[in-house]
């Protein structure tokens, strides 16, 4: 066994946090942050598209652990930017690189509320047991403003699909693999960030005379915090390097488990300036308020783990 | 990055496997169940160490100067998930070998690891650990025992309490006072149980009647020879070797076999139909699994010669959590299982996983120790 990237996977992930780096700064008025629900990572975007990192599932000897390593880097960012779908999913799947920014959801989602759907260029659609791949530059949607640190999209009315193209018979349960691969990487990567930010905001907050960090009612809760935050982030990791859908589900059910507790501790410790706008903590906990309902929230991840770990069911006689 | 073993770590495995078939037929009904410490599984541990012995399976990752076999470190955690998983049948030899041995190893005299560590190596010696005292428990620096020199030996007066194993171990790893107050004061010791002046109290304990005992030294004369190390680096010893204890036990394993038991069971008694019951076992498996990975992070680590960090802390604490969890589900949906002789397997998990914040650490330090070394935050008042 060997947790440690490659040299080439250490090369990657060290040059995507260079871009992430250099394009984290959010825009401001004055000394000011420009009061948004979310800030578009344009600049880093260009950046990542100039260096081919988009593509990367599709480099050779590259796959699913590359395209794992720049989710989770940029998810990191206060800056939002779609990769799950676009640079993981959309290739593994069809084994091209489709149209971006990629929308993906379930049927049932498109009327309701799809994540990045306001801006997509393609969307992916689980059908159940076959996927549609859809052009969306003849559709029309409807952006949802909200509280969401993410563009959130929507159908006017229940989208004509019959002229999609269709992967096949079977290719959702492909889908859903690499959903949850994904969904578990934006979840790791938005807590271990909010959790970074946290930490940094504790130690030079002073509260009765102290940081606030030294308190040890926060000290164990945010150290609770950090072990969810590495725990999803392996189990994301492994299963992306196993293609397993069993290890695939249980890193999206550790990480939507995880969400309720991390994001409750986060905004706590930040106290009412977590509730501004100005404050860049929003930017991961209300991407993950989202996160943590996708895919039909953590039952859904649930439910299939114990149907892929325990198949075999010898139910009671009679 | 590789997660998958190796050859050579799977054959080791099927071979711990073959001599685990060997327990006896009522394993999970008269051993398992009562905790390593059980007088009848500390008897039974001394033929099935000789078994392991013989075949060389001990400690095959340690340097073959000292009775291993050069291979690396995750031949440490493999035999600790097989045996941990099914009732740890080595009883406290797991002491020796998990981290008094390597404490010796690192801190001790070449006579000290002739002695000691060929013996642990040829399954000989069930440990003991003499650490907590009545006033000292997680807080070990405050401990009172005292190892006086007087010029021929080390005179041990005092008392330690919750001890595991001690009633039949044949060597414990004390710690004692020999110079001043706080952490600077402590050295440890390496002391034959039947030295003269060492007395044992059972103390029954909810999880098992046989676990805990009570232990008064009334002037106990140890040989300068029991001491490991210099006097007064005791406190770095066990700072050197806590990251082997909190993860030495696969208690990962031991809740993921646990947790298969507890599915087959719902199954059979049709309640795995139930959604909220599956979600519940789907959970806790996802915390078993984030525990199992966090483990082997520190064990790649080992394995590399790395300097142990923050890492093992993270690793136990989710250990401890996961733990729960598969004995919570017992008591929530199979709560009549857990009484004398309904099911031996799951009363080993939950007696086993009840303990699992308490010893080897209690859990709030782990929660410190990450609070500190990982996130940097400042101490309090």
């Amino acid at each position: 066994m060997d947790f440690d990237f490659s040299a080439d996977q250490r090369a990657l992930a060290e040059a995507i946090q260079r871009i992430v780096a250099d394009h984290r700064d959010l825009p401001r008025t004055g000394n000011v942050v420009e009061p948004r629900a979310f800030h578009p990572a344009t600049e880093m975007e260009a950046a990542l598209a100039g260096g081919g990192f988009f593509d990367i599932a599709l480099e050779d000897e590259c796959g699913a652990v590359e395209a794992a390593i720049l989710v989770y880097e940029a998810g990191l960012s206060p800056l939002v930017l779609e990769t799950g779908a676009s640079v993981l999913i959309a290739p593994l799947l069809t084994g091209e690189a489709l149209s971006r920014p990629v929308a993906v959801a379930r049927l049932s989602d498109l009327t309701r509320g799809v994540r990045f759907l306001s801006e997509a260029r393609t969307l992916i659609v689980d059908l159940g047991d076959d996927v549609a791949v859809v052009d969306m530059g003849a559709h029309e949607v409807v952006p949802l403003d909200g509280v969401y640190a993410y563009p959130i999209g929507k159908f006017a009315a229940e989208p004509d699909l019959s002229a999609a193209r269709r992967l096949g018979a079977g290719k959702a349960g492909e889908l859903r693999r690499l959903w949850r691969l994904a969904l578990a990487l934006d979840i790791a990567a938005a807590m271990q960030a909010a959790t970074d930010f946290t930490t940094d905001y504790v130690k030079q907050r002073q509260v009765f005379g102290r940081p606030v960090g030294s308190f040890q009612a926060v000290q164990h809760r945010l150290a609770a915090d950090a072990e969810k935050c590495r725990g999803t982030y392996w189990l994301a990791i492994k299963a992306a390097w196993s293609g397993s859908p069993l290890d695939a589900a249980l890193a999206a059910l550790q990480a939507q488990r995880a969400v309720t507790q991390v994001n409750y501790d986060m905004h706590q410790f930040n106290g009412a300036l977590g509730m501004t706008l100005e404050h860049a903590l929003h930017l991961w906990t209300f991407r993950l308020r989202w996160l943590v309902g996708e895919m039909g929230g953590y039952r859904t991840q649930a439910a299939d783990v114990a149907a892929l770990a325990w198949p075999d069911a010898p139910r009671k006689a009679g | 990055m590789e997660f998958a073993w190796t050859e050579s770590e799977e054959a080791y495995r099927a071979e711990l496997r073959a001599v685990l078939a060997t327990l006896p037929d009522d394993w999970w009904d008269e051993y398992a169940p009562h905790g390593p410490s059980s007088p009848r599984l500390m008897e039974y541990a001394r033929i099935f160490n000789a078994r392991l012995a013989e075949r060389d399976l001990i400690v095959r990752h340690w340097p073959a100067e000292y009775g291993g076999c050069d291979a690396s470190a995750w031949q440490q955690i493999i035999i600790s998930e097989e045996m941990w998983s099914i009732g740890e049948p080595r009883s406290s030899l797991y002491l020796g070998t998990n981290w008094a041995g390597p404490a010796i190893m690192k801190f001790g005299t070449e006579a000290q690891k002739q002695r000691w560590l060929r013996a642990i190596a040829a399954g000989e010696l069930l440990w003991c650990q003499g650490f907590s005292e009545p006033e000292a428990g997680t807080d070990l620096g405050n401990m009172k025992t005292r190892a006086e020199p007087d010029g021929i030996d080390y005179v041990v007066n005092g008392t330690k309490i919750w001890t595991s194993y001690a009633a039949r171990a044949d060597v414990m790893f004390l710690l004692a006072r020999v110079g001043g107050k706080g952490k600077g004061g402590v050295s440890c010791f390496i002391v034959p149980m039947d030295t003269p002046g060492i007395e044992i109290r059972p103390i029954p304990g909810v999880h098992s009647r046989h676990d805990f005992h009570e232990i008064f030294f009334t002037d106990a004369r140890l040989p300068v020879d029991a001491l490991l190390g210099e006097e007064g680096n005791g406190w770095q010893i066990v700072q050197a070797i806590i990251h082997y204890e909190r993860i030495g036990a696969g208690r990962y394993e031991k809740a993921a076999r646990g947790l298969a038991h507890v599915v087959d069971v719902l199954k059979a008694r049709g309640l795995f139909d139930d959604a909220v019951v599956r979600a519940d076992c789907a959970a806790a498996l996802a915390m078993v699994e984030a525990a199992r990975l966090q483990t082997y992070l520190v064990i790649d680590g080992r394995a590399k010669d790395s300097e142990p960090g923050a890492e093992t802390y993270l690793a136990r604490w989710a250990m401890i959590q996961a733990d729960h969890a598969v004995a919570n589900l017992t008591s929530t949906y199979l709560p009549d299982l857990l009484v004398d002789g309904a099911d031996g397997h799951l009363r080993a998990q939950f007696n086993s996983a009840i303990t699992a914040g308490i010893a080897a650490g209690a859990a709030e330090v782990q929660l410190n120790m990450i609070s500190g070394r990982h996130l940097g935050l400042p101490r309090g008042n």
